[in-house]
């Protein structure tokens, strides 16, 4: 789930959280946006939404492993934290799609 | 013995911190309040209202992704009454404090944020009956750091500088130059401000929860957060290391393979979201 600004939706965006005006629901968690509903969106005073997907990534991923593999330096050969450098290590690549 | 002198003296420096005269004005007033003995729920609730900054600023916080409650609570009575008082009290110093993190340390409050997160999902997990509490340990365990670097200035940037020039953890430099770590600094503030005896060693042992003697599991849980945090690389909390945990207590929380997933995505996702938090 991520954030994003009204300007930045595309149709074919699924919407992570439901859309709310008060209490009434406009449009609910999964729904799948069209142009028409974007340009509805964009008059409503709206700021931002929660969409489906992860959020773009700041750093390529291979900097993001090589700082990841900087961090743990010291530390490797400590009980767990080969485990640990692991789950990390797969939930960066996750971030980039595999 | 000299050392010992050093450390009452920076013990009595650090708890004089009301009268420091570059203390933000609302962690002053929130730090005088929280000394009080006996602090009703109405005293919180009426101050945090005349301070309309201060009350968006809190709503924000207990509707974010790190307290659970999206959207729902619309006042501070209410987020008193759903969070209960230690963690309104420990939610207004985050939020002061917040202020000079961001002008001191760039990066330690979205480490803090995150801490936050991981120590709530693991609390929840353990099936804790509190796990907001435990959350606002971990939004505070680094607070000592924030004071340090306000009343220790120059001490400080040749801490951070050492920590950096030899590739060591800030918690060792900061052995060198000072009598105590900011986990100590911790420790006494947490005390000074009245905070029930598991905050006060979540926050004081997140270096050496194997210290812990009444609250051991909110220490493992905020030493376990801080580490996984790092690990992850969200936020900067003064060095780029992350630290060994502490074998025995990564064994008791037994953290399955998936539970870890769950956490780094879950701090993916909020730090995404509380990037213009506050």
């Amino acid at each position: 789930m991520r954030r994003i600004t009204i300007d930045k939706l595309e149709p074919g965006m699924i919407l992570a959280k439901p859309l709310l005006r008060g209490t009434m629901v406009i449009l609910g968690e999964g729904a799948q946006l069209t142009e028409a509903w974007i340009s509805r969106i964009e008059d409503m005073e709206i700021e931002s939404l929660f969409i489906e997907g992860h959020p773009e990534q700041a750093i390529p991923k291979e900097e993001a492993l090589a700082r990841l593999d900087s961090r743990f330096q010291h530390v490797e050969d400590q009980p767990h934290m080969k485990f640990l450098k692991k789950l990390v290590k797969e939930h960066i690549e996750g971030l980039y799609g595999g | 013995m000299a050392d010992n002198i050093e450390l009452q003296k920076m013990r009595a420096k650090v708890e004089g911190i009301n009268t420091l005269p570059t203390l933000p004005s609302t962690l002053r007033q929130i730090s005088v309040m929280l000394e009080k003995p006996r602090l009703t729920m109405d005293e919180i609730a009426r101050f945090v209202s005349n301070d309309p900054a201060l009350t968006t600023k809190v709503l924000k916080m207990v509707n974010s992704a790190a307290y659970g409650f999206p959207g729902r609570i619309s006042s501070v009575s209410h987020a008193i009454m759903l969070l209960g008082l230690n963690v309104i009290r420990g939610l207004l110093l985050g939020i002061s404090v917040f202020e000079l993190m961001q002008k001191n340390m760039t990066g330690l409050w979205e480490h803090s944020l995150a801490c936050a997160v991981a120590a709530r999902y693991i609390a929840r997990q353990k099936k804790m009956k509190e796990p907001e509490e435990v959350s606002i340990c971990a939004l505070l365990h680094d607070i000592g750091k924030a004071i340090v670097m306000l009343q220790y200035s120059t001490e400080y940037e040749q801490i951070l500088r050492e920590a950096k020039d030899r590739d060591i953890c800030l918690y060792e430099a900061e052995r060198n130059y000072l009598a105590a770590t900011h986990a100590e600094v911790g420790l006494w503030l947490a005390q000074k401000w009245r905070f029930p005896a598991n905050l006060v060693e979540a926050i004081g042992f997140h270096h050496q929860p194997q210290s812990a003697r009444q609250a051991p599991l909110e220490t493992a849980i905020v030493h376990v957060s801080d580490i996984l945090v790092r690990a992850k690389g969200v936020g900067f909390a003064g060095d780029l290391f992350v630290p060994a945990v502490h074998p025995a207590t990564w064994e008791m929380l037994q953290l399955s393979e998936e539970d870890v997933n769950a956490i780094l995505t879950q701090i993916e996702e909020s730090a995404s979201m509380t990037k213009e938090e506050i």
